[in-house]
């Protein structure tokens, strides 16, 4: 609750800041519009050519694309914007003054900026899956309760992702290198994960679940999900929350010389 | 200038061998979105029964592969650069030098690609291999290739510059580049060969210039095209570097007008 | 009055540093094998601080200043030893704790660039729980305090260095802690601005009865806010009483300043009295062993008469005494 009521007050700081620049915003917006746009287009032309892609027609892939709006617009509403703010804290030495806060470190960490534009980036993501949903299936209460339970997973994988790879800060300082290798495999979720070729499939299922993140939702919404395959998703969720947070506590411990 | 330039060369080379793995790295990250947009082809062609057009699987293997160097070769970020470096205030000190700003990019793009080259190629053998591609290029086209890359580059390079003086006018230089590499992403040849954008969208990329800068070299190592129709692409691919050429000569010195009259 | 806000027993911090030369095989080599030294930054050092006292720490770059105010604020885990601060121990970092204390570093901002700070105070507010009355008295306290009413509703990147830091007092103290630790808080602000932020500090502890541990290059804080002052050195503790005996304990000399009237200035030789270590017309100024100057001061008054026409005898500046002190410790660490 308490957490609730500071994300609350985080979000509204940000936001009075953004509107501010109203100029940007629009631009952004704009840009947001041409990129959604022009990638919406780059399937069209595929589909131009086909009507299905390995078992997805272009309903199910105008879905995904849909979702991979939703979770890259998740990750650069929040997440973005405070790992690098982390990341700055840590070559600043500004991170001892989140560590001294008497609340949860990782939280004032990982949820404290946000770039509040980026909600519209999540509702053109929307509005695409709702433009590929009527050529899909009929979208009952299971569906829905489906995809509402694998996007959030998906927004946990990121941020589990996130949050393990910038723990890295804690030892060498400068890891933009490893941060890009999210923003490169990131755009690999704008395709369903299963036309990768091994390696690469391998790679977006499980070290950078971004693959896993976007198509999984994406079976949900359109019925292809069962609930073996949705149970599997939640566990190895929870499973990669835990197991990037205990390292993330293992990098604080270091910082602090509290090991070794 | 033969002497200014191999002492930018020797500074820059310094400098970069500080960053090799970061070069490296990001050399191997740019692999990834050509590589995405390959599978998806793959799985259009496999639905098809292994044809699209004149594409087999194999020949969009190729295709994404050579369009992978060429990316590699020509892509440039003076552009974010030289913006940041407007914004900060740090262009003045560089304008007062008796060198045009544009030769230090030269030389920086040069050497970037002269340390990323060998890792790069070993990278997209590595592609090659998994998907199995097949090159239709004869010695013609590797010959032609030589003069259409560079040419290629050398657009890619003016037209970045060109884009990135508009910093000159507007501090938003990041709406324009994105509008910018949102064309290139659709007309260049990023999510199809040129060959197989359908009707107007073809007819569209082969009168802007994106297509000159990745997809017509690409096209050409490949061996797509026939080596007459390699030579006209060439030629365009001249003109355009002409055209860019002299829209940047004029926009640079209206934009330094405009800089150095503001007074900043 | 009986428990001390600050009680740090044997205090130890030794890092390890890894020495790593440039270039890639060298750092591929190092993967494997790593040169490691282990550097003593704090070496076992004890002390106590009752409530309300502003203590000043001082000790050249390096002498363990800042490794010791971070292991009391909870920062670092120390090698060995104890600390107790308000009765936890610091680096478990219970809320209990973070609640009650504050670290402002002079050179660091917690504020966020972009926002005014009246927003970043909003939030700072919420993570520590004040309620809204108790918030709007401190804030009000502390905008009067430091004159702040201008500055709050400005994005802090539009204030000036000595602006931004009296904001960051401010949201520092806005929990109202009970133990502060200033690490640094005047470097690179200018004379007046020093002089008003030592103003609020003195303020601030006369008004709450915060107890304050603070550091400073600049000796002229810690004269005008600390009556005690604990010297560190190469991790050690080598002085620990009030700012007054410092000068005694540390430096066995006293400076007589004798200035003469015209006529006399030319001729007189002053070099029997002690070691001229100025002249400036007039005014000489000698060294003179500590326990000899009064009676020099006597046989200057007695032999010059009345060719004197002023004569002084004080301590040395504080800051001569500390740098002899180091720079003696130095020397004798060599030996």
């Amino acid at each position: 609750m308490r957490y609730l009521r500071l994300l609350a007050i985080f979000f509204r700081t940000e936001l009075a800041y953004e509107l501010e620049y109203r100029t940007n915003l629009a631009l952004e917006l704009l840009q947001m519009v041409v990129i959604i746009t022009t990638s919406v287009g780059a399937v069209l032309v595929l589909f131009n050519y086909t009507t299905v892609l390995n078992g997805w027609d272009l309903g199910a892939m105008l879905v995904l694309l849909g979702c991979f709006y939703l979770v890259q617009g998740f990750g650069e509403l929040v997440l973005q914007p405070s790992f690098e703010k982390f990341m700055e804290h840590v070559r600043l030495g500004t991170l001892d003054f989140v560590l001294l806060k008497p609340a949860s470190a990782q939280f004032l960490v990982t949820l404290r900026h946000f770039q509040v534009v980026q909600l519209a980036q999540m509702g053109l993501g929307a509005v695409v899956v709702i433009a590929g949903l009527p050529r899909v299936s009929t979208l009952g209460p299971a569906e829905a309760a489906g995809f509402a339970v694998a996007l959030v997973c998906g927004f946990t994988l990121i941020y589990a992702l996130l949050l393990a790879l910038s723990t890295f800060a804690f030892w060498f300082v400068r890891i933009d290198n490893l941060m890009a290798i999210y923003w490169s495999f990131l755009d690999a979720g704008r395709f369903p994960v299963d036309i990768y070729p091994g390696w690469l499939r391998v790679t977006l299922s499980t070290a950078v679940p971004v693959g896993v993140a976007v198509t999984v939702p994406a079976l949900a919404i359109s019925g292809r999900l069962d609930v073996a395959g949705l149970g599997l998703l939640v566990v190895g969720t929870v499973a990669a929350f835990f197991l990037a947070s205990w390292f993330w506590r293992l990098g604080l411990r270091s910082y602090t010389g509290a090991s070794a | 200038m033969i002497e200014i330039y191999r002492a930018l060369f020797v500074g820059q080379i310094q400098a970069a061998s500080q960053y090799r793995v970061q070069s490296v790295l990001w050399m191997l990250f740019s692999v990834i979105r050509p590589v995405i947009f390959l599978a998806a082809w793959v799985a259009v062609a496999n639905a098809q029964g292994g044809q699209v057009g004149s594409y087999d699987v194999r020949d969009f293997a190729a295709y994404y592969v050579a369009l992978s160097l060429v990316s590699n070769l020509a892509t440039s970020w003076n552009a974010y650069d030289f913006e940041f470096e407007i914004r900060m205030g740090r262009l003045s000190p560089k304008l007062l030098r008796p060198l045009h700003p544009i030769h230090y990019a030269v030389v920086e793009n040069i050497v970037w690609k002269m340390t990323t080259i060998i890792p790069m190629l070993i990278v997209l053998g590595f592609v090659a291999a998994t998907f199995d591609a097949r090159f239709r290029s004869t010695p013609a086209h590797l010959a032609l290739f030589v003069p259409s890359v560079v040419l290629g580059a050398s657009l890619a390079f003016l037209a970045g510059w060109v884009v990135a003086t508009t910093a000159f006018w507007t501090t938003r230089v990041h709406a324009v580049s994105t509008l910018w590499d949102r064309a290139a992403f659709i007309f260049a040849g990023q999510i199809a060969p040129l060959a197989l954008l359908p009707g107007a969208l073809q007819t569209i990329a082969l009168v802007l210039p994106f297509g000159y800068m990745l997809g017509v070299p690409a096209e050409i190592l490949q061996g797509a095209v026939d080596v007459p129709t390699a030579m006209v692409l060439i030629v365009v691919q001249a003109v355009w570097v002409g055209i860019f050429y002299a829209l940047l000569q004029v926009v640079w010195r209206v934009g330094v007008r405009q800089y150095t009259g503001v007074g900043a | 009055m009986t428990e001390p806000i600050i009680e740090v027993q044997g205090l130890r911090k030794t890092f390890r540093v890894t020495e790593r030369q440039e270039g890639l095989a060298a750092t591929l080599r190092s993967f494997v094998r790593r040169h490691r030294r282990d550097v003593n930054a704090v070496a076992g050092i004890t002390f106590r601080i009752e409530a309300g006292e502003v203590v000043g720490f001082l000790g050249p770059n390096g002498a363990g200043k800042t490794t010791t105010l971070k292991m009391l604020s909870g920062l670092l885990y120390p090698t060995a030893g104890e600390a107790h601060v308000l009765g936890f121990v610091p680096w478990r970092r219970e809320n209990a704790y973070l609640q009650q204390m504050t670290l402002l570093m002079g050179n660091r901002t917690q504020l966020v660039w972009d926002i005014p700070a009246a927003d970043s105070f909003r939030v700072l507010q919420e993570i520590y729980r004040v309620p809204e009355h108790s918030f709007r008295k401190t804030l009000g306290e502390l905008t009067d305090l430091l004159e702040l009413q201008e500055l709050v509703h400005k994005p802090v990147r539009n204030l000036s260095l000595g602006e931004r830091m009296k904001v960051e007092f401010a949201a520092g103290l806005i929990q109202s802690p009970r133990v502060a630790f200033l690490d640094e808080p005047t470097i690179g602000l200018d004379i007046s601005m020093q002089v008003r932020i030592r103003g609020f500090v003195a303020e601030y502890n006369r008004r709450t009865g915060a107890t304050i541990l603070l550091t400073s290059h600049y000796m002229d804080d810690v004269v005008a806010l600390c009556r005690r002052v604990i010297v560190i050195h190469h991790g050690q503790l080598l002085y620990d009483g009030p700012l007054a005996d410092l000068a005694e304990r540390m430096a066995p000399y006293k400076i007589i300043t004798a200035t003469l009237r015209d006529g006399a200035a030319a001729t007189a030789d002053l070099a029997a009295y002690g070691t001229v270590t100025a002249r400036d017309e007039g005014r000489v100024t000698l060294k003179v062993e500590r326990q000899i100057a009064p009676e020099r001061a006597a046989r200057l008054v007695n032999e010059l008469g009345d060719n004197l026409a002023d004569i002084s005898v004080e301590d040395p500046p504080i800051e001569e005494v500390i740098d002899r002190v180091f720079s003696e410790e130095r020397v004798g660490a060599a030996t």
